[in-house]
């Protein structure tokens, strides 16, 4: 329940989790920069995790920690992979605007 | 934290102590450095003012206060100031999650009409378990200080010189976790007072269901993991930024690195993030590798009861066993603060692409390769028994 | 209690605040640095959550090493404010926040009608079970298979990312 200050329970984690994934989902939808919303999607990623360890807290079961190894595993291989493109992209245009990415063949 | 009054307050005083302890460390290493570096280069270093040129550090304290604040007109302000500070919380926190010395047992005794319980203080910031973890992670977060410092100032050299930083310290963060893992299989934990309490009495490990004991040798990590060792002294001159490692602010190519644009206090903060990390550095080196605070073949406790023997009080007596053991803890610390200093004023700068070519192809290959070993006999030596 | 409940705001209000920030900040350099923030104070709430271990991975891995690639690819292309930072269209643009807003209300909503089904509270992990040891057992027996396609997904992607910025005909940039 949402009602008591002192206690904090499971609800209030998934919650900020839930809002933090909007945030992130906001970032990826509103820019333009596609490493800002590569950063979007590191958010999401991110309240993902914090949910997992919530519920691995809550429910004393610890599988929910070795999810977020992998999720962070996958994330730092996404920044990577995403990175590189930025790169690409940057080197040819001088900018690295979502809009480019179209142009982007073999 | 503790759980009435008089802990609390206790826990915040040794949190305060640690810290000043490791930043009025900076002065005395400045003044080794510069008497050392003379030495070896046949000069006499500072040695007017005062005697051996201590107050000279005195000198230079009131230099860097009164000296001009200078902020570049077309600089990011706000990141300008919060760089310096950026670059010296990472070390400060890392080297108060290092135990210092062995912890201090309180006996119950009476204050304002009331029993304060017994209680055991550890002598470091604060505890923590995963602490390997915790110092690794806490101290890849300087690499902001330098990336900030460098694009905040708006000057071509000082970006170059945190971009060289920043991917060096990328570069070398993995051979350095990599060199640890050796050490941490050997000893099954990521708690340094339980790594250093392993490091106790003569050289004896398990050899094929046998037990083998060295008696002349010190049970320290070091002759577990003599490469482990190896690579991780190299990867802590490249983690600190120092010479032959000091490529972000190689003066000839870069004006000053980094905090070129910083004066004064500011500059003083960077070198005080700098020291801070050698500290780190060491610390974890003598954590590690050469016992922590524990002086071979001696046994903390007949110190302690030798004390006691002679009329002190337990608590007292713990009290002082403890600095006994901070000393020795300081005594090997300087030691590789030495060897820092030493390294610096004999050997020259790497070039850039070889610096790149030794973390990448060099200390990490061997790493692993040391990552492998340890985890076949350890895992062979388990089974054995 | 009461204490734990305030750090939980706290927390929680400087994990909203700076993903706010990152997603607002016109300079991507601002929030790459703000972003490093939420990683440090998302690593402090796992702390408060009995993972530590997770927490000092979270360190190092997102804090110490993602983002501050990112913060250095940004700093190497040294971009000048960005002309157009946010995406164009008024009406798209609300339609995208409203329906962002009727997500997060649908889980929130969602996670509070369901609360009396969620074991909450009774079972916290105790200090013996959480402990780094277990959490290694669990991921080299149970999860072996998956820990090594992540392995093979790793090689994979470095091979991608070296091919990808690749220049053709010389070694250095």
């Amino acid at each position: 329940m949402l009602n008591s200050f002192g206690h904090v329970s499971l609800e209030h984690y998934l919650v900020l989790s839930a809002i933090l994934f909007t945030i992130g989902m906001l970032g990826v939808l509103l820019r333009k920069n596609v490493l800002v919303m590569l950063m979007g999607i590191e958010l999401m990623l991110n309240a993902v995790n914090l949910s997992f360890v919530a519920f691995s807290h809550f429910t004393g079961n610890i599988n929910g920690q070795i999810m977020v190894f992998f999720v962070m595993t996958v994330a730092a291989a996404e920044a990577g992979v995403g990175l590189a493109l930025a790169v690409t992209i940057f080197k040819k245009f001088k900018e690295v605007n979502i809009k480019f990415f179209e142009n982007l063949k073999g | 934290m503790g759980s009435d009054a008089f802990e609390i307050a206790i826990n915040l005083v040794k949190m305060i102590v640690i810290f000043l302890l490791m930043v009025q460390l900076v002065p005395l290493l400045v003044w080794i450095e510069r008497r050392g570096s003379a030495f070896i280069q046949n000069r006499f270093g500072p040695n007017r003012v005062g005697p051996l040129g201590l107050t000279q550090l005195l000198a230079d304290a009131v230099k860097f206060i009164f000296k001009e604040e200078f902020i570049p007109s077309r600089s990011r302000k706000f990141l300008f100031y919060a760089a310096p500070v950026m670059s010296l919380i990472p070390g400060a926190l890392a080297f108060g999650s290092i135990p210092l010395s062995l912890p201090i047992n309180v006996e119950a005794f009476e204050m304002f009409g009331q029993t304060w319980g017994p209680y055991r203080f550890a002598f470091q910031s604060f505890e923590i378990g995963v602490g390997i973890v915790f110092v690794l992670g806490i101290s890849s977060l300087g690499a902001y200080g330098m990336l900030t410092a460098g694009w905040a100032s708006v000057n071509k050299y000082s970006i170059f010189g945190a971009l060289r930083a920043s991917a060096q310290m990328i570069s070398y963060e993995l051979a350095l976790g990599l060199s640890l893992v050796g050490i941490i299989l050997i000893y099954g934990t990521f708690d340094f007072s339980v790594m250093i309490s392993e490091q106790t009495g003569p050289l004896s490990f398990m050899w094929f269901g046998s037990e083998v004991v060295i008696p002349f040798l010190p049970n320290w990590g070091i002759f577990y993991q003599p490469l482990g060792a190896l690579l991780l002294f190299i990867t802590m001159f490249a983690e600190t930024n120092r010479a032959p490692f000091d490529l972000p602010e190689a003066e000839a190519e870069l004006v000053a690195g980094y905090h070129t644009e910083y004066g004064g206090l500011k500059m003083n903060m960077f070198y005080i993030g700098e020291y801070g990390h050698m500290m780190v550095a060491s610390a974890l080196m003598t954590t590690f590798y050469f016992g922590g605070y524990h002086l071979p073949f001696v046994d903390p406790d007949t110190v302690n009861t030798a004390l006691m023997y002679n009329g002190y009080s337990a608590t007292m007596a713990s009290v002082l066993t403890a600095l006994t053991f901070h000393l020795v803890f300081f005594a090997k610390l300087f030691l590789f603060l030495w060897i820092f200093i030493w390294v610096r004023w004999t050997l020259p700068r790497f070039r850039y692409d070889q610096l790149m070519d030794l973390g990448w192809k060099k200390l990490l290959p061997w790493a692993l390769a040391n990552t492998m070993v340890t985890a076949v006999v350890v895992f062979l030596m388990r089974s054995w028994s | 209690m009461l204490t734990s409940g305030l750090l939980f705001y706290i927390l929680a209000a400087a994990i909203v605040l700076f993903a706010i920030a990152v997603v607002m900040s016109s300079n991507p350099i601002y929030s790459a640095l703000y972003l490093a923030l939420t990683m440090v104070t998302l690593a402090f709430m796992f702390f408060m959550l009995n993972a530590p271990f997770i927490a000092g991975v979270q360190l190092i891995v997102y804090a110490g090493a993602v983002v501050v690639l990112f913060t250095m690819v940004m700093m190497l292309f040294d971009l000048k404010k960005e002309q157009e930072a946010f995406a164009r269209g008024k009406f798209t643009g609300f339609i995208k926040i409203a329906s962002a807003g009727w997500l997060c209300g649908l889980i929130a909503g969602a996670v509070y009608m369901s609360s009396e089904m969620i074991v909450s509270g009774s079972k916290a992990v105790s200090e013996n079970t959480a402990t780094t040891k277990n959490l290694a057992i669990e991921l080299f027996t149970n999860y072996i298979l998956a820990f090594e396609a992540l392995g093979i997904l790793l090689l994979l992607i470095a091979v991608g990312a070296v091919s990808i910025s690749r220049i053709k005909g010389g070694t250095h940039a």
